[in-house]
C-alpha cells in the first residue's frame, strides 16, 4: 500500500500532510515553509511558476498570476460571484464553452479545475520529494458548503493532477478530525473556520473512535480577504485625504497596497500598532509619492467588527440546526489564519464561555485531519471512523413548483430514505420525478440533478394511488432515485452523478497536456 | 433450522415456515382461527389459552403443523435478544420486503456463504450475516438497546456499530456480496438512530416497538384466516410512515400553538377553529382534547356575545321578526343563561305567537333560577295565552308567593277565569 497524503487545498494557502509512524506530519516545501501559496503564474519569460514563487513575483506580474480560484470553480460565469471576482481581480476572467470561468493568461486559457491541478500538482511533488517516493491516493479537503460540482470539479482537479481521490471531505470535519485523533473521550465540538475566503462553521461529537458531524453551516463570501478588503479601502481613503491622489484604478499600486494591508492585518494579532511604509506607490507633479500611515488594532477592529458579528450569528444558526445550546459544546477548535485575530478569538470565547482549544495550528490542522482520514480509510486497524453527512438536501419537485426535501442537509452516508406521493389529477396514469438539491423551499431555484418518469399508474381518483419515492446516496457520496407505485409494484429508478464543469475528454486532454509541461520543466 | 424446537414447552414459540401460505392449507374455521393467532410471539402455552379450541386440541393442530412444515418453533422469542435468533428467518420472509435492496441481499438471509477468499474475517463475515437477520426487527432491538433506553445510550450503540458497519471499514477491500449487505445494514442502523434520537419520532416508536400485535385485540374483529393475514399489524411501522406520522404531529402542534396565541390574545373563534384543526391532525392528543373544551367555550361566549349584541340592536329598533331568530341561536351557544331565555321566551310570545317554544324557554328559564318572579310570570302569562288556566294560575301565584307587590301579576291572575 502506498502512502495516502491529506492535501488542504486553500483560497490563499495550501498544505499536506501525511501519517509517519501512526503520527499525523505536516510536510515543508523546498523553502522550508509548511503552506504554500494557492498561486500560480506565467512568467515573463514562460516559466510556469507555482506556490511561494508565484506569489513572489506576483506584484510586478499582476495580470499573469493567478490567485483565490477556489472562489471560481464549479460556478457558472454568470454567477454574481464571479462576476464580484472580475471586478476584483487582475487577471482576465473568460467564458468557456460550458459557461464556466476560465482564466487567460497570454496566449492560454486555462480551466479552473486545470489550476487547482496546478496548486494539487506542486502539494504532491512537495511530499513525493519528502517521502522519497511516488504518491498516488489523497484526501482533498473542501468548505463545507461546496455544492455537488463545486466537489466533483475539485475530484476532477485531483485526477488531473495525477492523484487518486479516495475522499473529499468538509474542511472543519477534517479539523475535528486532527483534534480528536487519539481522544477516547466523549465531547461535543465545534470547529469555527475564518480562512481566506469562507466561513465555515461545524459542530460535530467525538465518543469512543467515532466522529459524527452533528451540523455545518458556513458564508462561501465571508472571510480574511474581506478584511484586507476593508484595510486596503481604508488606507486608500486617508492616501487620498493625505496626497490627494486616487489610487484606485492603479493596479500595481492596489496589488502592493493589499500585500501591505494582509500584512499589517496580520502583524496587528500580535502587537497593538503598526506601520505601512510604501515607498514611491505614486507620483504628480510634485513628484513621487510614498503612502507612509499607521494603522492601530483599535482602527482595523472597527473596520471589520460586523463581519466578525456576521460569523458569531451563523455559528448560533448551526448550534439550532445541532439542537444544542452554546453551553453544551466542550471544545472550540479555531482553524483558518484569521482566527489569529484577537477580535475574533475574543468574541468566540465570549459566545462559548470557554477559551478556544490551543493544540492545533490553524494553518495545518485541515490538511493534518484529511490525511487522518486518508489512512483512516486504508489501515487495517479501524481507530477513528468518520461519519460524514450530505451538504446539501435533497428531494424532488412537487405540484406548484414546490420542493419536497427527503434527504435534509446535514444527514449521515449512506443513506436511504423514503416518502409516500400521489397523484394530482383523476385518473393520472404517469409522474414525473424531478430530483432537485439545494435548501430552496421553491423547486426551481435548486439544482436538478435528473428526472424521469413513472407511467402506468392505475386509473384512479387524484390522491389515491400511492407513489413511494426513495432516494439512496452511498459512502461516495453517489445518488440514487426510485419510484414505485405500491399498488402495481411498478418501479423506475436513476442513478445521478454528480458533474463537473469538465467532461471526460476535457480531463483527458488536460492530463496529456500538462504531461508535456512536466517534461518542460525538467529539462 | 431446527424443527420442533430445543426450549421447554412453556416457552416455545410457534411461526409460520418461511414461504408457507396459511391462506392454500384445507384448515376449518376454527383451526383457521388457531392459525391466525401464531403470530413469532404468541408462546404454545398462551395458544392453549386463546386459540379457540380447547387446549389439547390446540397442541394436536400445531404439533401436526410443525410435522407438515407449516410451523417451525423457536424458544428465544419471549425476551428480547441482542443476538439474532432463528426466528428471524421466518418472519423475514412473511413480511413484504421493505426495501428494494440489491437482489444478493434480499436473498441471502441465511444462504450466503462466508468466503475466505475476501479481505473480510470470517467472523466479521459471520456478525454482518446474523445481524443482517434481525433488519426487520423494532429499532431499539437493532441497535440492541432497552426499548426505553436514553439518548446516551443509544448514541453509544449507533457509535459501536457504526463502527463495525460502516462501509468505510471495508473502503478499497474485496468484499464481494459483503458490500450491498454491509451498505443496506448501515442504513437501517442510521435509520434506527434517527428515529429513536428525533423527539419528534422517539415516543412513536417506542410506542409501536411495545405493541405486539396482542392476541386479545386481534380475537375482537375476528375474520378469515386469509384475509385476516393483510390486516396482521404489522410487528413495527416502517420509517416513511412513522415519519408521516410525526409530520402530522407537528403539524397538529403547529395549529394548536397558532390556536393558544389567538385564545391569549381574546379571539377565541380563530382558537377554537385552530385547535380543531390540531385534533384532527393529532386525534390521540388527550391535552389538546383538553384545551379544546376551554377554547370552545370561550369561542361559544364570543359568538353569544355578538349575537346578543345584534339581538338588542334589533329590539331597539322594535324590529321583533329580526331578533327574535337572533336571540334563539345565542341560546345555542348560551344554553345556561336564564336572562336570554326569558327574553326568548317573551319574544317566541309576543312576536311569533309560537307558545309551544316559548314555553319551553319560559320553563328553563324558571328551572336555571326558581327565585325570579318575572320568569315565572311570564311563564304564566304563556300558559294562559295557550288557555291552560290552571298551569297559569298556578305560575302566577307561584311569582306572587316571590314578590307580593308584583302589580302585573296580581292584574293577570286577577283576569284569569274564575275556576
Amino acid at each position: 500500500m502506498g502512502r495516502v497524503i491529506g492535501i488542504d487545498l486553500g483560497t490563499t494557502n495550501s498544505c499536506v500532510a501525511v501519517m509517519e509512524n501512526g503520527q499525523p506530519t505536516v510536510i515543508p516545501n523546498a523553502g522550508g515553509y509548511k503552506t504554500t501559496p494557492s498561486m500560480f503564474a506565467i512568467s515573463q519569460d514562460g516559466k510556469r511558476l507555482v506556490g511561494h514563487l508565484a506569489k513572489r513575483q506576483a506584484i510586478t506580474n499582476a495580470r499573469n498570476t493567478v490567485y483565490a480560484s477556489k472562489r471560481l470553480i464549479g460556478r457558472r460565469f454568470d454567477a454574481p460571484e464571479v462576476q464580484k471576482a472580475i471586478d476584483l481581480c487582475p487577471y482576465e476572467i473568460v467564458r468557456g464553452p460550458n459557461d464556466d470561468p476560465r482564466v487567460r493568461i497570454g496566449e492560454k486559457t486555462f480551466t479552473c479545475p486545470e489550476l487547482s491541478a496546478l496548486i494539487l500538482r506542486e502539494m504532491k511533488r512537495v511530499a513525493e520529494e519528502h517521502l522519497g517516493e511516488p504518491v498516488r491516493d489523497a484526501v482533498i479537503t473542501v468548505p463545507a458548503y461546496f455544492n455537488d460540482t463545486q466537489r466533483q470539479c475539485t475530484k476532477d482537479a485531483g485526477k488531473i493532477a495525477g492523484l487518486e481521490v479516495l475522499r473529499i471531505i468538509n474542511e472543519p470535519t477534517a479539523a475535528a478530525l486532527a483534534y480528536g485523533f487519539g481522544k477516547k473521550r466523549e465531547e461535543k465540538i465545534a470547529v469555527y473556520d475564518l480562512g481566506g475566503g469562507t466561513f465555515d462553521i461545524s459542530i460535530l461529537e467525538l465518543g469512543s473512535g467515532v466522529l459524527e458531524v452533528l451540523a455545518t453551516g458556513g458564508n462561501t463570501f465571508l472571510g480574511g480577504e474581506d478584511f484586507d478588503r476593508r484595510l486596503v479601502a481604508h488606507l486608500l481613503e486617508r492616501f487620498q485625504e493625505a496626497e490627494g491622489i486616487d489610487l484606485r484604478a492603479d493596479a500595481m499600486a492596489l496589488q502592493r497596497l493589499k500585500d501591505a494591508a494582509e500584512k499589517a492585518k496580520c502583524d496587528l494579532s500580535t502587537r497593538d500598532v503598526t506601520e505601512i511604509n510604501l515607498p514611491f506607490v505614486a507620483s504628480d507633479a510634485r513628484g513621487p509619492r510614498h503612502l507612509n500611515l499607521e494603522v492601530t488594532r483599535e482602527t482595523l477592529e472597527g473596520l471589520v467588527d460586523d463581519i466578525v458579528r456576521q460569523t458569531i450569528k451563523i455559528v448560533e444558526s448551526c448550534l439550532n440546526d445541532a439542537g444544542l445550546t452554546r453551553e453544551q459544546i466542550d471544545q472550540v477548535v479555531l482553524v483558518g489564519g484569521q482566527t489569529r485575530m484577537p477580535l475574533v478569538q475574543n468574541l468566540v470565547t465570549e459566545l462559548f464561555g470557554k477559551r478556544p482549544h490551543k493544540g492545533v495550528n490553524p494553518d495545518e490542522v485541515v490538511a493534518v485531519g484529511a490525511a487522518i482520514q486518508g489512512e483512516a480509510l486504508l489501515s487495517e486497524d479501524k481507530n477513528l471512523l468518520l461519519l460524514d453527512v450530505t451538504p446539501l438536501s435533497l428531494g424532488i419537485a412537487t405540484f406548484g413548483g414546490h420542493f419536497a426535501k427527503l434527504i435534509e442537509r446535514n444527514t449521515t452516508v449512506p443513506v436511504r430514505k423514503g416518502h409516500i406521493f400521489t397523484t394530482t389529477r383523476d385518473n393520472q396514469s404517469a409522474v414525473k420525478i424531478r430530483v432537485l438539491q439545494g435548501e430552496s423551499e421553491t423547486a426551481s431555484e435548486n439544482d436538478l440533478l435528473g428526472e424521469f418518469v413513472l407511467s402506468g399508474i392505475r386509473p384512479a381518483r387524484k390522491g389515491e394511488p400511492e407513489i413511494e419515492v426513495s432516494f439512496d446516496i452511498d459512502a461516495n457520496g453517489i445518488v440514487s432515485v426510485s419510484a414505485r407505485d405500491l399498488a402495481t409494484g411498478k418501479e423506475q429508478s436513476i442513478q445521478v452523478n454528480a458533474t463537473g464543469t469538465l467532461s471526460d475528454e476535457e480531463i483527458q486532454r488536460i492530463i496529456d497536456e500538462n504531461e508535456l509541461y512536466e517534461v518542460q520543466l525538467k529539462e | 433450522m431446527q424443527l420442533g424446537g430445543q426450549g421447554s414447552g412453556e416457552a416455545r414459540v410457534p411461526q409460520l415456515a418461511p414461504g408457507c401460505d396459511p391462506a392454500r392449507l384445507p384448515l376449518s374455521p376454527a383451526e383457521g382461527y388457531l392459525l391466525s393467532r401464531i403470530d413469532g410471539r404468541t408462546p404454545w402455552s398462551l395458544l392453549r389459552q386463546i386459540g379457540g379450541l380447547p387446549a389439547g386440541e390446540v397442541d394436536r393442530c400445531l404439533e401436526r403443523w410443525v410435522s407438515e412444515g407449516v410451523l417451525v418453533v423457536d424458544g428465544s422469542a419471549s425476551k428480547p435478544n441482542p443476538r439474532p435468533s432463528k426466528e428471524e428467518e421466518g418472519s423475514a420472509a412473511e413480511r413484504p420486503a421493505a426495501e428494494a435492496a440489491p437482489g444478493a441481499a434480499q436473498a441471502s438471509s441465511g444462504s450466503l456463504p462466508t468466503d475466505e477468499s475476501l479481505e473480510i474475517p470470517v467472523e466479521a463475515q459471520e456478525r454482518i450475516l446474523e445481524f443482517e437477520k434481525r433488519l426487520k426487527r423494532p429499532y431499539h432491538e437493532i441497535l440492541g438497546v432497552p426499548v426505553n433506553a436514553d439518548m446516551k445510550a443509544v448514541k453509544r450503540a449507533y457509535f459501536e456499530l457504526s463502527k463495525e458497519y460502516h462501509p468505510d471499514r471495508y473502503f478499497r477491500r474485496k468484499i464481494g456480496p459483503f458490500a450491498p449487505l454491509l451498505a443496506r445494514i448501515f442504513k437501517r442502523v442510521v435509520e434506527a438512530y434517527e428515529l429513536l434520537s428525533d423527539p419528534a419520532t422517539r415516543a412513536e416508536v417506542q410506542r409501536n416497538a411495545v405493541e405486539p400485535p396482542s392476541p386479545a385485540a386481534a380475537a375482537a374483529n375476528e375474520k378469515a384466516p386469509a384475509e385476516r393475514k393483510k390486516k396482521l399489524p404489522p410487528l413495527h411501522l416502517h420509517a416513511p410512515q412513522l415519519r408521516a406520522l410525526a409530520e402530522r404531529k407537528a403539524k397538529a402542534k403547529g395549529f394548536f400553538e397558532t390556536g393558544m396565541a389567538a385564545f391569549k390574545q381574546g379571539r377565541w373563534r380563530e382558537a377554537a377553529a385552530s385547535v380543531r384543526l390540531a385534533i384532527a391532525f393529532d386525534p390521540w392528543n388527550e391535552a389538546v382534547k383538553e384545551a379544546f373544551g376551554e377554547v370552545q367555550y370561550k369561542a361559544n361566549e364570543e359568538r353569544a356575545e355578538q349575537l346578543l349584541k345584534e339581538a338588542n340592536a334589533n329590539l331597539d329598533l322594535r324590529r321583533v321578526a329580526e331578533a327574535l331568530p337572533l336571540f334563539e341561536e345565542a341560546l345555542h351557544y348560551r344554553p345556561q343563561d336564564p336572562e336570554v331565555n326569558h327574553t326568548t321566551a317573551r319574544l317566541a310570545w309576543l312576536a311569533a305567537d309560537d307558545l309551544k317554544k316559548a314555553k319551553e324557554y319560559a320553563t328553563r328559564a324558571c328551572e336555571l333560577r326558581p327565585e325570579v318572579s318575572s320568569y315565572r310570570r311570564t311563564l304564566g302569562q304563556i300558559y294562559k295565552a295557550a288557555g291552560l288556566i290552571a298551569n297559569a294560575r298556578r305560575e302566577l301565584e307561584a311569582a306572587l308567593r316571590i314578590d307580593p307587590k308584583d302589580a302585573e301579576a296580581k292584574q293577570e291572575l286577577r283576569s284569569l277565569p274564575k275556576k
